[in-house]
Order: structure tokens, then C-alpha cells, then sequence
């Protein structure tokens, strides 16, 4: 198996094969990004291989930089500022902050400038009653204003759409017509959901994601099979499942980014090995840590997902909270003295200062150094010398009266505490008790940070898996295979319903199995709806629906269903107020290929220390702790803190207190010994 | 006072008492007291009006000139 | 307690020595960096769990609550943690918790307690938010209360749901809570419960959602405890002061550095709604010494004689909203913030209205033009710093009806005039669609509005022309038009049409005002679109604004229109009602702004060819309906025209 992260910075390809993980690691190029792809596959080899799963964060940045191609944009006359609105919040911390603009708005950056936005006569009222026919030769004339524009595709949001396309598939005729061959996106066919800002929206990235993706998936199979590849390229979505490539190209607004969501189905995959199925998952980066949840073995996942503040596109998404606590993350001091670590980050160029590139700002990577938990010559498996100097320069060029020694273990400490509170807030928000839950911590910094949270948080232990560093991309070879489909239809669910949700799903799941093919039966179906009670503004999503037909037996159900998980994620019950459906969704999961983790045989390994090393700065007088090699140990070794685990990309530090145990597939599994304060 | 008939006056204005003094801050001699909401609620208080410097600060009533009429009970008397 | 004003030549916090900081704070430096952020996660994780939890679209969509962390009588209720939630409740928030527990007795308090009160004129905002109060006790001692104030559907009174402008004392508001108990030692007090929920409508909603909050003062008091257990009771009463003391150092900090002087502003309420014969006016004189400065309202009207009026801590609240937005306006809001500053008001005007006849509901559109006033105020000073206005007023639009087969339906906060424009600022040109400086919130998509009610949103655009021109362009008015496919009632409410909000700075010009109509179905019974020009309004009923008589579009010139002149507006099937929001102010000289930008605006249509001469001395060539990209600047005619422009001033 094959995954590729294409990256800002690097491109990683992973291999796994009989159980041991490779990388090949090349430098990203935005100018030509198949390139370093095929390069990486080429030096992994790819005969033989069954699949190649890729994930980018390509569109995304292509969306972040407005680096975009020029489309244009077709709704209801009166409607074009829909666009500009989004759902109209500020961010809170902007709340008194008259300088903060909506970065998508006209006032900004806008994707679809206002002029490139056009009205076009027409109205349809929510029954699919036409209150007003599509004016035609009015539509012509906005038509023929984008050609003059030379737009190279065109986005198709209408009014009420959701519950009848024919006004926007008759424009898309008429826009061939004007404009010829080139992308056109329909929003009753992207995503046909009501609420028109979140569908308008995704139906401009899709429209985008084409003109992004299309020439560089096409060149990345032709290329991948030149090189003698004969499996399947699939394309990562927003929740890390997996796609054909080319039926991802059919809905490309899915695939806009996959980056973070992976580190959580390779937390998902890890849960099914170990028998844990509740996992807190927190993915220390350069500049941020990522947390996500892992319950009852699977991800949590959102309906929505934005792109950048109340950018929002109605993709499946892994929920991703970030704080700003990355190996790069800068240190600097308040105006009233207090150390601060993020959200700035010294990101991967310059770096931290002790990288020697130029970033002259302490970072948390230049505190940990300090203190001695990263060994300068042997990090990134010694690809680069850290110089201690530099990193100590930097935290003595702070403006504050405080001594060395408490820059660098407030820094290190307080990066802690702000990770143990967004973990805090995301289990809260999700109505879970992280008692019940194991941390796992991993990318590089991972293993050397999360450990103190420990002291901060009641979770169950902390699990170090093998490779940290490498441990998101695992994710791509450990993700399913899913087809999906949604749309919506206000029914209030009661006698007489059951024909109308049928027809949909029955519409839906007719689709998916055309698609991946009449005859399989290996495929697992899964329905679910998000529905509302009746007077709330929003929805509760993913509510189970049973296999099989829906009749008017089902309707009951499903609103027994709903109060019951609206109870399991709220808290409360309403069973007198009637339930709405509002999106059904299908997804047919197929099978695939996965990372399987060796186990490791218990041998008879030395748990001896390499050596001791100092510490500093944690408390008053230098720790003296054990340092060992994680290759080493083996199943059932104990390493009681303070320690020092070292591997080729990471360091876990086992705190005071602490006790690493390893596991039966090498992961260590970090617990407060007892009696521990 | 527990009710308050609507102002007959269209516009009104806070009176500020002079007093006699000197302010310790900036050595002014124009002072005044009257009525202010600040950090911690309402005070009376006694500043210089030209360098605003407090020289007393008195806690002054819970809920500013209203007094909920129920509130009379504990204190045996009315209005 | 400690001093309460700051004096300027003390050696600032940053600057304090380990020892010196221990023996302020009795906690070392990190620690209280710890329980500082601490502080704000605490209250970020209760709204969180209430946002997860609470069954009201209001507290979801405008996060109409907040929460503190307060400290105990003996720290002066020091409050180091204001949730960032809805703006209008900030300041309030520290005063209210105060009142409430003092009026009840700390001495009474034990554990397990939870205090609520609801009175405007002891807690601030409207009846509808209740405050509660819950006692946090470690070994016996109060260490501090955690609180939550949060808006309920309905408390009773003569209007379902409360909001109304024509409500005239408190006994039509709604219920009146004094400070009581809800539960005493973990139990429910039972008369207390059946005290609200016998006068109030929507019951079986608020029911959920206050034991909801209940258990939300439980989470935050865990919080709390835990980090007293961890840290000690001493450091968190001293890491509580050291919070607000940090606030009110970048408070006077950031005075220091505004020119010392002496500022006067006003902005007016167009009416109440008993009749339009009273303007009120809301008057400022802003006195600013060093780090010090005082705000005095002297000046300003007297109540109004429906529920349109605020109180004296929403008048705080304001100018602390206010001084926040002009200074310091990323970091979060203490109680310590206002040390500098002292609110002087006299009581009986609309923001410092009594009881009885002084009702309060539609409390924030008074100290919108507080806020207003203030800015205006600071901009005779801040030159580049300025902030021009906004759109200013809720524009809240509620309706009503009975579909034919007898089920009744309402829409409320949808259709009328909610979103709108920002003022610029030297950070360029300002958003459109926005909710006003003292409001956040999710607007209702139009599909879901649709789904809710028989209305058609026939547009919902910006209105050329409308924006306050400047070298910074302020955001535009917003035309909603709202189509009604059954009989109606509807509640209007707009407050500031009669001078424009949308005030410009440094040399900016002002927003135009906006307005509200109707026009009847058409005799034809098809529909159509309608511009938002001059001439669009002649065969338009005009509902509120200041009007031409004859054309009824906005005019300067005109006079002034009454919405309350018809208490209810009812309509009749394809009925179209169109609210039109104020532009905001534009920011600095609009002759300055690049022609390359101002050709942007027309191409865009935020401006036309005609609005780009006449407001930027532009000379813009070309179609900009047709051909967008083929509009061409006449630098030659653009230079004359400016020139002229500038000379004629």
C-alpha cells in the first residue's frame, strides 16, 4: 500500500508493506505538484502495489491565497450578495473589533467577485411552485456577460432549489449554449441541501476544485501507470475516507483538503487494534496541535466544514479543533508580563530559532531543547543540528525581567495547559467524560508535549503509538472506501411521511449502487438523517436510519430514534414537540485494504537506560533522567519517569510520576504510577 | 425612592457640587462632588475636575436612586 | 478593597519583581499566567456545554447569555472572566451579580445555592434575561461565584415573547423577579420554579433549558473548585485581582496615549411608540486626563413612555463596549476595564430609566446611540484611529398570522431590517450584512425562513449608493423585500431613521438613511421585482423614515413618518414589505480614494457612474450592467472634477 501527503512544504509518501513503514520525503513544488508525487512513489516503487491513496491540501491553500480561477456565479435575481453575507457572525474574538472584515466578503477577498455574481429571473417557492418562470432571454443576457468576462466555469446556486433542479438544469443548458464546454456545478446536484448560503458556497469550491484538480489527477494516474502501477488511485475526503479518483472528480468540493483528518482514522484504526475505542487524538504540529475524538471506534464527524471563518461548505468532515501549541509556535510575553506561546508560529521556514535559519523568535521547540529533551545532533533522525546557543539567544532576547530558566518551563508548561483545555472544551462540547477516554499523542512534538498534559487532565492514560511522526499519513492506509450521497426535504415526520423519505433514499441508494458497481454485496449501507425539533433553527445530525424498506412502521421509529439521540448528545428529551427531517444521507462503505500493526513477541530486551541526562528547568534543582532507545524495549517493558524515550523522528518524555509501559504492538501506554501527585 | 413619575424637564443633566480643597494630584482647586458608576458600582464621589483625580470615594446606594419599595420591610420603614 | 483609581506613575505589572508580584498577588508570576487563562476557560467551557445543550434558537443563534467567574463579597465581587458571548451583556454582567447577591445576603449563602433575579433596574438588559447565581464554597469559605445570564423565550406580560416598542410601564413588561432562590443546598425551591413557570408562556421549553443552566453553574463551580484544590484559595483570589488589574492597566495605558481633552457628541432615538412628537437625544461630553477619563450623559432625554428605554448599567455597559471597540478591542472583558473610566448619569433618561413607568425592553436601541455618540465623541480625537457608524438599530421585524387550515404561524427577526452596514475604519472598507456594534449573531438563510412561514424573500441586496463615501467606503444599505402569501401581522420597530446612523470620520461622509414600506398586492396578481430608486416608492405605502412626501423615497429634506401610526400593519396575500437598512459611515476624504478602487465600486455596484462623480469626483466611462470589465477611468475629466470639488469646499 501507498499514501501520499502532499503537503505546503513536503511531499510524504508512506509505504507499507509486511508491516514496516516506509517514507520518502520530497520537497512539495505548487508549480508543477505531480512531480514530487511520482518522484516519491518512484523511489518507494509501486509494483505490486493495490492502492494509492492520496490527500493534498491543495485546494485549500489554492482557496486561502485566492489563488483561483475566474468563474462566475449564477442565483435569483436579488440574491447575489448571498455570497458576501455567508451566515453573517463574527468571530468572538472580533466581536469588538470594528478592523475585523469577513475575509470572503466584498469588502476582502471575495472567491466570486460581485460583478461575476448575476441575478437571473426566476423563483421558485419551497413547495417547487413556480412563483416566477425562468426568464430566458434575461438569463442570456447575465450569460452573456460572463462570456464577455471569458469565466472559465460557472457555479449555479437558485432560490428553493433543493426541491426542484429544473430551473437550474435549464440555465445549465442555456449556459453551454452561451458559453461552450467548460465546468459548470448545479447546487441541486453538488450538495441539495436547504439553506442556500452553505449550498451556494459549495457549489463555488466545487466548481473550483474542477479547474484545480482535474489536469493534476488525470496526470497523476497517467504517470503512476507509466511507472507500472496497476492499482487503485483514490483521493481522501474531508473525513479521510476514500474515493476513486475519478468519482471524486465528479464532486470535487469533498476533496478540497484531507490533511488533519487522517491523524484521526489512523487514531480510529489504532482503536480497533487496541481495543480502546474511545480516543482523544491530539496531533502536535509545527504550528498547532490538532484534537479530534475517536468514540465507540469511530471518528466524529461534522456535516459542515469551513474553510476559513464561516467559509463553510456542506462536506463531511472529521471535527478538528486547533489551538495554537506547534513545535513552531512563538513564545513572546504579554504587555503585562505574562508568557504567551501562539497562535504566531515560526512555521517550517525560518523555523525555530535553533534551526539556524534566520527565525530569531523562541519557539517551543528552542524550549524544549533547552531543556534538554531534544538531542541537538540526533533530530529528525539527524537531518538537522539544533544549536543550542541560538535557542537560548532567543529566549534571552524576551523583554521581561523573568530569569532564563522560567521563560523556557513557563513556555513549555503553559503550551500544556492550553492543549489539556481545548481537550477540555472539545469533550465537553460533545457531551463526553475524558475519564473514559486514552490520549493519543502523536506527530513529531506529540510524545514530547502531551505527556504533561497528564497532570492536567483526567484522561485514562496516554498512548504513544509507533512512528508519531509518521502516524497521520498511516491514516490514509488504514480509511474506507465510502460512496456517499445527500439531500434534503422538510417533512415533519408523521402519518403519511414514509413515501416521501423512502423515494429519497430509495433515489439515493439506487445511485451509490449503479455506481460502484449492481452485483457487489460486500458493500455496507449506512443511512442516517439530520433532523430538528420543530421550531429549532438547526439540525441534529446523523441520527441512525434501520436498514431495509421505510413504511409507516419506520416514521415512529425514526422519531424515536431522533429523541433518542438528540437525549444521548444533549442531555434532554422533547418527546412532545414534533421532528422534522431536514438531510438524509447514504454511504455505502466497500472494503479496502488497511494497515495491519505487527505485533510485537516479548523478548528478552534490555530495559537499561543508554545513558542519564539532565534536565532542566522543570523544577528547582536539574532532573536526572533516564534515557532510552524505543527499538529496544519490547512488549511489557516498563520505564518509570523521569525518561527520555528516543526514536528516529521523536522524543517521549516520561514526566515525574509516570510510568511507560509498552504495548503489544510497540505503543507505549503512559499512566500516573500511584501515589503520584 | 421606589417610583419615579417620567422627568417633566425634557433634558437632564447630573449637578455637581464645588467644594473647597485642593486637589493633591495636579494642585487644582476645582473640585466637586456628585453621583458616578464606575468599576464596583455606584460612589459618590469628591474629584478634581481638571485632572479627575478621586480624593473620596463613598459606596454609594445598591441600585443608584431606586429603592425597591419591598426592600423597606427589614428596615421598618416606608418609602 | 483596593483603590479604585489607578495611579498612572505606579510601576507597571510587567515590571513587578518575583517578589514584589507574590506579595501583590500571592501567587507567583506563572501561576497567575495559568489561572488567568484559566479564568477564561472556565467560562468558555459552560457556554460551550450551554450552546451544546439549550433548546432556544435565540441562545444558539445570537448567543444571548454569558457567563462569569466572579470573586466573593470580600474581593468587591472582582469579575476576571466575562464570557465573550453576546456584547450587550458584558458590562452589566459584574454590576448584576453584585446587586443580586447583596440584595439577597452573602451571609445566607451556602452550597449547592443558586440565586436568579431578572429586574432591569437591579440587574440590567430586560426581563427576559434571567441571572444565575451560584456560591462556590471551598472548606467552608465562598471563594467565588460562577453565573450565567441567558435570554428566555417569554416572561410573561402583554406581548408573547416580550419584544415590542409599545409596551408603557413594568407591569406590561413581565414578571419581576427579586433576587431568590432557585435551589437551597442542592434542592429546588419549589416555589420559586412555580413562581416562573405560572406566569410565563412557552413553558414547557423554558423548562429544559433552566435546568440546563442549572447544570451549567454545577460544571462551572467544578471548574472553579478544581483549580482552587490545585492551586490554593490565596492564589486564586490573588490570580482574580491580578486579572483585573491587568485590564485596567491597558485601559489606562491605552488613554495615555489619546490627547488629553474635552469631547461633545449627541445621537438621537427617532420616537417611542406612543406617538413621534419626542426625539430622543442621547448627549455625551467625554473628559478624557492622562489615564483617566469621565463620561457624563447630562444632556440627555428623558425616559421614554414605552419600552424602548435602557438602564444606568446598560449605559455602563456601553461605554465600556464603547472604550473597548476605540482602545483595547481584542482582549477579553474584566471588571477591571472601567477602573479608569466614571460613568456620570442622571437617572429617569432613556439609559438610566426607573420603574414604573420607564419600561425597558428594547433596551441596546437606546445605547446604540449611546455607542454612537461616543464614537462620534472620539473622533474629533483619534484622527486616523476614528470609527465611523453603523447601521444602529435591531430593525427587528416579528409577524404573524393563521395559515388556512387554522394553524398559526409567526416569523420573528427575519424579514425586516437585522443585517446591515458597518462603519469603515483605517483598515479599508467596511462589511455589509452585518448585526449592529453591540450584536453577534447567525442570520436565518432565506430557505429556512421560507420553511417557517408563507413568505417569499423576494431580495436581500445592497443598495447602490447608499454607502458613506470615504478614501474607506463605509458598508452599504441593505434593501429586504419580504413577499407575504397569507394574511399578516406585523410588528415594526425601527428607531433610527430620522438622522443617519452611518455618521462618517475624518473626513468620511455619512450613510444614507434607510426606510420601511408596503405595497398592496398587485391588482394583476403578478409579481415583480422592484428597484430601490428614487422613483420606486410613489405607488408605496410609506411605513417609517424621514421621507419626500411626494416620492417617499429617503430624503434629508423630508419629514419624518411614524411607524406606530397603525400599532399592528396587517397585510393581504402578495403583500410586499421592504425594510431598508442605513448605510454606514465612510472613513477618511473621499476625494483621496484611488479612481482604480472607485472604479472597482462601480463595477462591483456598490456605487453607480452618477454616485462616483457626485460623492468621489470620479469620472467613470463604460456599462458597468453589461460590460464590467470595460469601464475606464477619465483621469483627465477626474482631475477637473476633483479640483473643482476641493475648491468648492
Amino acid at each position: 500500500m501507498l499514501g501520499v501527503d502532499v503537503g505546503g512544504t513536503f511531499t510524504d509518501v508512506v509505504s507499507v508493506r509486511d508491516g514496516r513503514i516506509e517514507v520518502a520525503k520530497v520537497p512539495s513544488d505548487p508549480a508543477t505538484p505531480a512531480a514530487p508525487v511520482i518522484e516519491g512513489a518512484r523511489r518507494l516503487g509501486v509494483e505490486g502495489r493495490p492502492v494509492f491513496n492520496h490527500a493534498s491540501t491543495m485546494g485549500l491553500n489554492a482557496v486561502i491565497t485566492r489563488r483561483l480561477p475566474k468563474i462566475g456565479f449564477l442565483t435569483t435575481e436579488g440574491h447575489r450578495d448571498m455570497l458576501t453575507m455567508g451566515t453573517v457572525w463574527r468571530p468572538l474574538d472580533a466581536q469588538t473589533d470594528a478592523g475585523w472584515r469577513r475575509s470572503f466578503g466584498d469588502a476582502a477577498r471575495p472567491l466570486v467577485p460581485r460583478y461575476l455574481r448575476r441575478g437571473v429571473t426566476e423563483r421558485l417557492l419551497p413547495d417547487g411552485s413556480v412563483l416566477t418562470p425562468l426568464d430566458e432571454e434575461q438569463a442570456r443576457r447575465q450569460l452573456a456577460v460572463l462570456a464577455r468576462c471569458r469565466v472559465e466555469g460557472v457555479a449555479i446556486c437558485l432560490l428553493n432549489a433543493y426541491v426542484d433542479a429544473t430551473h437550474e438544469k435549464r440555465l445549465r443548458e442555456l449556459a453551454r449554449e452561451v458559453l461552450g464546454e467548460l465546468p459548470i456545478s448545479l447546487s441541486s446536484e453538488t450538495s441539495p441541501l436547504a439553506k442556500e448560503y452553505a449550498r451556494a458556497s459549495t457549489t463555488v469550491v466545487d466548481v473550483l476544485m474542477k479547474l484545480v484538480y482535474a489536469d493534476y489527477a488525470t496526470e497523476l494516474d497517467r504517470e503512476l501507470r507509466d511507472l507500472g502501477f496497476a492499482g487503485e488511485l483514490n483521493f481522501a475526503d474531508c473525513a479521510a475516507t476514500l474515493l476513486p479518483w475519478e468519482a471524486a472528480l465528479e464532486q470535487p468540493f469533498r476533496i478540497v483538503v484531507a490533511g488533519p483528518a487522517a491523524g484521526t482514522v489512523s487514531c480510529a484504526r489504532l482503536a480497533e487494534t487496541l481495543a480502546d475505542g474511545n480516543l482523544i487524538c491530539c496531533d502536535v504540529g509545527g504550528t498547532s496541535t490538532d484534537v479530534s475524538l475517536v468514540r465507540d471506534f469511530r471518528p466524529i464527524v461534522s456535516n459542515t466544514f469551513e474553510l476559513e471563518h464561516d467559509l463553510v461548505i456542506n462536506a463531511l468532515s472529521t471535527e478538528v479543533r486547533s489551538v495554537g501549541a506547534g513545535g513552531g509556535s512563538i513564545v513572546s510575553i504579554s504587555a503585562t508580563g505574562d508568557v504567551l506561546v501562539g497562535p504566531a508560529s515560526a512555521g517550517a521556514d525560518p523555523g525555530p530559532a535553533c534551526y539556524g535559519r534566520g527565525g530569531d523568535a523562541p519557539t517551543l521547540t528552542d524550549a524544549c531543547l533547552l531543556m534538554g529533551l531534544l538531542d541537538p545532533d540526533g533530530f529528525a533522525g539527524g537531518a538537522l543540528r539544533l544549536d543550542v546557543e541560538l535557542a537560548r539567544a532567543a529566549f534571552e532576547a524576551l523583554d521581561t525581567p523573568l530569569p532564563l530558566a522560567q521563560r523556557v518551563s513557563f513556555a513549555y508548561r503553559i503550551a500544556a495547559a492550553n492543549v489539556a483545555e481545548e481537550v477540555i472544551d472539545i469533550a465537553i462540547r460533545h457531551g463526553v467524560d475524558p475519564r473514559d477516554f486514552s490520549l493519543v499523542a502523536y506527530g513529531a512534538a506529540g510524545p514530547m508535549l502531551l505527556p504533561a498534559t497528564l497532570e492536567l487532565l483526567h484522561v485514562k492514560r496516554i498512548v504513544v503509538p509507533p512512528h508519531p511522526g509518521l502516524f497521520s499519513a498511516v491514516g490514509l492506509l488504514s480509511a474506507d472506501l465510502v460512496y456517499s450521497d445527500s439531500r434534503s426535504a422538510y417533512v415533519v415526520l408523521g402519518p403519511g411521511t414514509a413515501g416521501t423519505v423512502a423515494a429519497v433514499f430509495e433515489e439515493m441508494e439506487e445511485r451509490l449502487r449503479r455506481r460502484v458497481g449492481a452485483d457487489r454485496d460486500d458493500v455496507e449501507i449506512r443511512r442516517s438523517f439530520d433532523g430538528r425539533l420543530y421550531g429549532q433553527s438547526w439540525e441534529t445530525p446523523f441520527v441512525a436510519v434501520p436498514e431495509g424498506p421505510i413504511d409507516e412502521e419506520t416514521i415512529p421509529e425514526l422519531v424515536e430514534r431522533f429523541h433518542d439521540e438528540y437525549e444521548r448528545r444533549f442531555g434532554n428529551r422533547f418527546p412532545m414537540l414534533p421532528v422534522q427531517g431536514v438531510t438524509y444521507r447514504v454511504q455505502l462503505v466497500v472494503p479496502t485494504d488497511k494497515v495491519e500493526y505487527a505485533r510485537l513477541e516479548p523478548r528478552d530486551a534490555s530495559t537499561a537506560p543508554r545513558r542519564t541526562l539532565e534536565l532542566r528547568y522543570l523544577a528547582d534543582e536539574p532532573l536526572h533522567a533516564a534515557e532510552h532507545e524505543r527499538e529496544t524495549l519490547s512488549s511489557g517493558s516498563r520505564v518509570e519517569g523521569p525518561a527520555v524515550i528516543r526514536e528516529a523522528l521523536s522524543t517521549t518524555f516520561v514526566y515525574p510520576g509516570q510510568v511507560a509501559t509498552v504495548g503489544g504492538v510497540g505503543e507505549l501506554v503512559i499512566e500516573r504510577t500511584a501515589g503520584a501527585d | 425612592m421606589h417610583a419615579f413619575p417620567r422627568p417633566e424637564e425634557e433634558y437632564l443633566a447630573v449637578e455637581r457640587a464645588p467644594v473647597a480643597g485642593t486637589c493633591p494630584e495636579c494642585g487644582g482647586g476645582n473640585l466637586a462632588e456628585y453621583p458616578v458608576l464606575g468599576e464596583g458600582g455606584w460612589w459618590n464621589v469628591r474629584k478634581c475636575q481638571d485632572c479627575l483625580a478621586s480624593l473620596e470615594r463613598e459606596r454609594g446606594p445598591l441600585f443608584g436612586v431606586y429603592v425597591p419599595l419591598g426592600l423597606e420591610i427589614l428596615r421598618g420603614a416606608g418609602g | 478593597m483596593e483603590a479604585t483609581t489607578v495611579s498612572t506613575g505606579a510601576t507597571l505589572i510587567r515590571d513587578l519583581d518575583a517578589n514584589a508580584f507574590l506579595q501583590r498577588y500571592r501567587c507567583d508570576r506563572f501561576t497567575a499566567t495559568v489561572l488567568a487563562s484559566r479564568f477564561g476557560y472556565v467560562v468558555e467551557h459552560m457556554c460551550s456545554q450551554l450552546l451544546t445543550t439549550a433548546f432556544s434558537p435565540i441562545l444558539r443563534d445570537f448567543y444571548d447569555f454569558a457567563a462569569t467567574v466572579t470573586g466573593p463579597p470580600s474581593a468587591d465581587y472582582a469579575t476576571p472572566a466575562v464570557s465573550n458571548s453576546i456584547i450587550l451583556f458584558t458590562g452589566t454582567m459584574t454590576d448584576s451579580v453584585r446587586n443580586t447577591v447583596e440584595e439577597y445576603g452573602p451571609a445566607r449563602l451556602e452550597p449547592g445555592d443558586v440565586i436568579v433575579a431578572n429586574d432591569p433596574y437591579r440587574t440590567g438588559t430586560h426581563i427576559n434575561d434571567l441571572l444565575f447565581c451560584r456560591p462556590v464554597f471551598h472548606a467552608g469559605e465562598l471563594v467565588g461565584l460562577v453565573n450565567l445570564k441567558a435570554h428566555h423565550l417569554d416572561m410573561g406580560g402583554s406581548v408573547p415573547g416580550g419584544f415590542s416598542a409599545t409596551k408603557t410601564n413594568v407591569y406590561e413588561n413581565g414578571l419581576v423577579l427579586s433576587p431568590r432562590a432557585l435551589y437551597r443546598a442542592g434542592r429546588p425551591v419549589q416555589e420559586t420554579w412555580s413562581l416562573i413557570f405560572d406566569n410565563v408562556r412557552f413553558g414547557s421549553f423554558m423548562f429544559p433549558d433552566m435546568q440546563t443552566i442549572c447544570a451549567n453553574l454545577e460544571l462551572g463551580e467544578r471548574l472553579l473548585l478544581e483549580t482552587v484544590e490545585r492551586y490554593g484559595a490565596e492564589a486564586v483570589l490573588g490570580a482574580i485581582e491580578y486579572v483585573c488589574d491587568a485590564a485596567a492597566e491597558r485601559m489606562t495605558l491605552a488613554l495615555e496615549a489619546v490627547p488629553d481633552g474635552i469631547w461633545e457628541a449627541e445621537d438621537f432615538v427617532d420616537c417611542d411608540g406612543i406617538d413621534d412628537t419626542e426625539a430622543y437625544r442621547v448627549h455625551v461630553r467625554l473628559t478624557k486626563r492622562g489615564g483617566r477619563a469621565e463620561v457624563d450623559l447630562s444632556g440627555t432625554s428623558r425616559q421614554a413612555r414605552s419600552c424602548i428605554n435602557g438602564t444606568a448599567l446598560d449605559a455602563k455597559s456601553t461605554v465600556g463596549t464603547a472604550f473597548k471597540y476605540v482602545l483595547d478591542p481584542r482582549t477579553p472583558f474584566t471588571s477591571g476595564t472601567l477602573r479608569p473610566i466614571d460613568v456620570v448619569v442622571p437617572p429617569g433618561t432613556i439609559v438610566s430609566a426607573l420603574p414604573p413607568d420607564g419600561a425597558v425592553f428594547l433596551y441596546w436601541e437606546g445605547t446604540q446611540a449611546l455607542i454612537a455618540a461616543i464614537l462620534r465623541a472620539f473622533a474629533q480625537v483619534l484622527g486616523d484611529a476614528a470609527i465611523a457608524g453603523d447601521h444602529g438599530s435591531a430593525n427587528l421585524h416579528n409577524a404573524g398570522g393563521v395559515l388556512p387550515n387554522g394553524t398559526p404561524w409567526v416569523s420573528v427577526g427575519q424579514c425586516g431590517g437585522e443585517q446591515g452596514a458597518y462603519g469603515a475604519t483605517v483598515d479599508g472598507d467596511a462589511d455589509t450584512f452585518t448585526l449592529s456594534y453591540q450584536a453577534n449573531g447567525i442570520a436565518p438563510a432565506v430557505e429556512a425562513t421560507e420553511n417557517d412561514a408563507p413568505v417569499a424573500m423576494l431580495r436581500h441586496e445592497i443598495v447602490p449608493d447608499t454607502a458613506g463615501p470615504g478614501y474607506h467606503r463605509g458598508g452599504s444599505g441593505v434593501v429586504r423585500d419580504s413577499l407575504w402569501l397569507q394574511p399578516a401581522h406585523h410588528y415594526a420597530m425601527p428607531l433610527r431613521f430620522r438622522v443617519p446612523s452611518g455618521f462618517g470620520v475624518n473626513g468620511g461622509g455619512d450613510g444614507e438613511t434607510g426606510g420601511v414600506w408596503l405595497w398592496e398586492p398587485p391588482a394583476d396578481g403578478v409579481v415583480r421585482q422592484r428597484g430601490a430608486g428614487e422613483d420606486d416608492y410613489r405607488d408605496a405605502v410609506p411605513v417609517t423614515g424621514h421621507l419626500d412626501p411626494e416620492t417617499h423615497a429617503p430624503s434629508r429634506s423630508g419629514e419624518y413618518v411614524w411607524f406606530g401610526r397603525e400599532p399592528l400593519w396587517r397585510t393581504q396575500p402578495l403583500a410586499v414589505l421592504r425594510y431598508v437598512s442605513n448605510g454606514g459611515g465612510g472613513w477618511g476624504d473621499p476625494l483621496e480614494r484611488e479612481p482604480e478602487r472607485v472604479k472597482v465600486d462601480v463595477r462591483d455596484g456598490y456605487v453607480s457612474v452618477t454616485g462616483a462623480a457626485r460623492d468621489y469626483g470620479v469620472v467613470v466611462t463604460g456599462d458597468p450592467d453589461d460590460d464590467p470589465e470595460g469601464l475606464a477611468v477619465d483621469l483627465e475629466a477626474t482631475e477637473r472634477l476633483r479640483a473643482s470639488r476641493r475648491e468648492q469646499r
